[in-house]
């Protein structure tokens, strides 16, 4: 599991300090602290940026909704933001409003503020809500990442290294090269949101990568994966044959 | 002898046309006439004007209706009549001859037609004419005698038989004239018939017989009342005496006659008087009704020009009426907006005090404070130190909460706020409120409970929220003892509410304080409780943002046990 990074766009240092000591205390990975509309998107486009922290005035202007909207047109490449402001300003939230979805944090903030103010931002960015604040789930699935709520704060796991799934009532144990977790998730939201053409299922509760697949002994009804790890197959899902390329 | 002739020639000339006024049944005959041919609009017209004695238009139309229709004979022989009749009253005696001729002989009033002419002839001397229309008039039958007076035919043929000297004939007639008339006792007439006979044998010298016919003419005249019939019978007496040589008699008989003469023309000044009197009556009467006319003219215009200015009075009645309305109103608005600008600006006021007051007083704490620090510090008294410290961050907190507060307050009051209702997480929302007052509460020791279930949303403005959540949990902490416990919970009452529920162990209240923080007012009262900081602005603010949250706020509290602030929040939006 990794550290979620986030970009800090504030030009006031007092308010990046305070958010950057919350921050790392909460497990997350600060990459930069921008103070101009330039410099953030320069940093944004050229580094690997989980969520996007942004006072809504820079410098006095409102940039931080300009650089909203800069990367919101910008597909495939927007990533969750949450606007930092220190007024209910009707107006200036009226407009911010319009870059959806919509997450703000108000001055002053408190720890639980923010955090709560980042998960925010990732539930209604990937449209999954009700996810950390319940009881009966903890992960997003983004195209990238699974994005899974660890006590107070938020890791995230690269999606083309889970090796398999293993579903064992509500809960999903993935298991990576490097580490096994268990993550709460539903199974068919989970089989819902994996991409198809990678993810098959084996088993009635077994979800594998087909990148990482070794060998499958149909006989035993086995399916051996990288790192030493199998999965069984059943017969109901045995048309995975069909779609794993096998030598001839 | 020359003067007798004159008399008798002067008294029987007066004689002749006797039957001067049409008969009444004549009338009738031509109203039934009317009535039969109501279609010819002319001879109606016509005939009604001939029974009104209207001669000019009876002429007038009969003459249209002679002209336009033309195959009717009856009604054309009776508008001949009327015309002839017409001139006749006009004495255009020639024209009147040449209507009645015009009319056929089959004309079933032809016998009237006769006499008509028969009158005519007279008043032209055509003695001879004259008696070949009357000869056959004397043998009419009874039926038709209404229509005049057989004794007229018998007087005028005589008076004609006398005037061609036939004295024979004209004795005739007379005598039978005389007899006629003696057997109807008609005075007047007996009186002529008696002249007329006693003139015919006195032009024959026959005194014998004529004097008795005077004397009985005399006689008779003396019981009416017509004064020419008297003069006409005196004078003859006068002339009578006088040839007998009885010039007293004469003389008595002339002075009869001249006054019966002046009486005659008294009688005719009286009517010319009377006449006078009547115009002149007329003349008053009509200035009379000139004046009234005049009056009711200048009534009328009075009255008119009252209708129009009572309009007048009325319309800027109306419209003063309507101004005042309007102003009124302007006014009611006025005083309206003056009620709310005075609510505004004790408002303003309070506020004003707020921060004149309290704010002063925490900045002036922190500003002894911070003295006390540094001489602390000079003196190197660290133990102090810490305590000093922890004192201002209270004091700084308390006062950030108020400018808060403040902040909100003026927001909510201008509306300038964003807001929007979403679903909210509650037991988040109460965890991030509470996250502030963690070390205070530590602090006095004091235990808090956040029992609120994860699974519990509800629909509200965040920030709005936030800011109830922050001034009760002040509250909440502010009223507690140390070692106080302070919970929050929920607690679900109805399906549309979810009752959101802050309790604390503190000193709690009386009932009056807490009806009184319930009041819809914005009465920031002074605390009971010197040491706490406090307003009432914050409860203030709590219940505006509830409201305007649609929620709903109340208080339950025992002195010395604790206090419940119940927010009610809705479940649906």
């Amino acid at each position: 599991m990794e550290n979620v990074n986030v970009l800090i766009v504030e030009d006031t240092p007092e308010e990046s300090d305070a958010l950057i000591k919350v921050l790392e205390e909460n497990n997350y990975n600060v990459v930069d602290v921008a103070t101009t509309f330039k410099s953030a998107l320069d940093i944004f486009y050229n580094k690997a940026i989980d969520i996007v922290v942004l006072d809504i005035f820079l410098n006095g202007n409102p940039d931080g909704i300009a650089f909203a909207e800069t990367i919101s047109i910008t597909p495939n490449a927007s990533k969750p933001f949450v606007f930092l402001t220190s007024s209910t300003d009707r107006k200036i939230f009226e407009r911010a409003k319009l870059t959806q979805p919509f997450s703000y944090l108000m001055k002053p903030f408190n720890a639980l503020e923010i955090l709560y103010a980042l998960e925010m931002a990732v539930e209604k960015f990937y449209a999954q809500p009700d996810v950390f604040l319940g009881e009966e789930e903890d992960t997003i699935i983004s195209s990238e990442y699974l994005f899974i709520k660890k006590g107070k704060s938020l890791k995230k796991v690269l999606i083309t290294d889970i090796i398999y799934i293993e579903v064992e009532e509500k809960y999903c144990n993935i298991i990576t090269e490097k580490e096994k977790f268990v993550i709460l998730i539903s199974l068919t939201k989970i089989s819902k949101l994996l991409d198809a053409t990678l993810f098959s299922k084996t088993h009635r509760n077994f979800i594998v990568n087909t990148e990482k697949i070794i060998e499958i002994i149909p006989a035993d009804n086995l399916i051996l994966l990288s790192g030493n790890h199998q999965a069984t197959l059943s017969d109901t899902y045995k048309d995975i044959l069909k779609n794993v390329r096998t030598l001839k | 002898m020359k003067n007798i002739i004159l008399a008798v020639m002067l008294t029987s000339y007066l004689l002749f046309s006797q039957e001067k006024h049409k008969t009444d049944l004549f009338d009738l005959e031509v109203q039934e006439k009317i009535n039969l041919n109501k279609s010819y609009s002319h001879f109606s017209k016509a005939g009604l004007f001939f029974i009104e004695n209207n001669w000019d238009s009876t002429l007038v139309y009969s003459m249209q209706h002679l002209n336009t229709i033309k195959q009717n004979i009856d009604l054309a022989n009776y508008a001949h009549y009327m015309r002839g009749y017409s001139f006749n009253e006009k004495k255009l005696y020639q024209e009147a001859n040449n209507e009645f001729n015009k009319i056929s002989p089959e004309f079933e009033f032809d016998f009237i037609v006769k006499k008509r002419l028969a009158e005519i002839a007279l008043e032209k001397n055509e003695f001879k004419k004259a008696v070949s229309y009357l000869e056959p008039l004397t043998k009419l039958s009874l039926e038709k005698y209404k229509y005049f007076k057989k004794s007229e035919v018998f007087q005028n043929l005589g008076l004609c038989y006398l005037h061609l000297k036939e004295f024979n004939q004209a004795e005739s007639y007379l005598v039978k004239n005389v007899e006629f008339n003696e057997q109807l006792k008609d005075t007047l007439d007996l009186i002529t018939a008696y002249g007329s006979i006693a003139n015919l044998y006195y032009v024959q010298y026959k005194d014998d017989l004529a004097i008795p016919y005077f004397e009985k003419a005399y006689q008779l005249s003396k019981n009416t009342k017509d004064f020419d019939a008297k003069r006409i019978a005196t004078l003859n007496m006068a002339v009578v005496e006088e040839n007998r040589k009885d010039l007293r008699k004469a003389l008595e008989y002339r002075k009869e006659y001249e006054k019966w003469k002046d009486s005659l023309n008294d009688q005719n000044k009286i009517y010319e008087v009377a006449q006078i009197e009547k115009e002149f009556a007329v003349k008053q009467k009509q200035q009379e009704v000139n004046l009234l006319e005049a009056e009711n003219k200048s009534k009328i215009r009075e009255r008119n020009g009252l209708l129009y200015s009572a309009l007048t009075l009325l319309i800027l009645l109306g419209v003063a009426l309507y101004y005042y309305k309007e102003k009124s109103k302007a006014n009611k608005i006025i005083v309206a907006q003056k009620e709310d600008l005075d609510a505004l600006n004790a408002t303003k006021d309070k506020l004003f005090s707020i921060v004149s007051h309290d704010l002063r007083s925490s900045v002036n704490a922190l500003k002894t404070s911070n003295n006390k620090l540094l001489d602390n510090l000079e003196a190197k008294n660290l133990d102090a130190l810490d305590e000093q410290l922890q004192n201002n961050s209270a004091i700084v907190n308390g006062a950030y909460n108020l400018l808060d507060n403040l902040l909100h307050w003026a927001l909510l009051q201008t509306d300038q706020s964003y807001f929007e209702i979403a679903s909210i997480r509650l037991f988040s929302i109460v965890e991030q409120t509470a996250y502030n007052y963690k070390p205070l509460m530590l602090e006095n020791n004091i235990d808090f409970k956040n029992d609120v279930l994860k699974s519990v949303s509800i629909f509200a403005d965040q920030e709005s929220l936030k800011i109830i959540l922050r001034n009760l949990l002040d509250n909440a902490i502010k009223f507690s003892e140390p070692n106080g416990i302070i919970k929050v919970y929920t607690q679900s009452t109805n399906e549309k509410y979810c009752d959101l529920i802050i309790e604390d162990s503190g000193i709690g209240m009386q009932e009056s304080t807490r009806l009184e923080l319930l009041e819809d007012t914005i009465s920031l009262s002074k605390k009971e409780n010197k040491n706490s900081i406090g307003t009432g602005l914050g409860l203030q603010l709590c219940k505006s943002m509830i409201k305007k949250n649609k929620g709903k706020f109340d208080i339950e509290s025992e002195l010395g046990k604790g206090t419940k602030m119940i927010v009610s929040l809705p479940l649906k939006a």
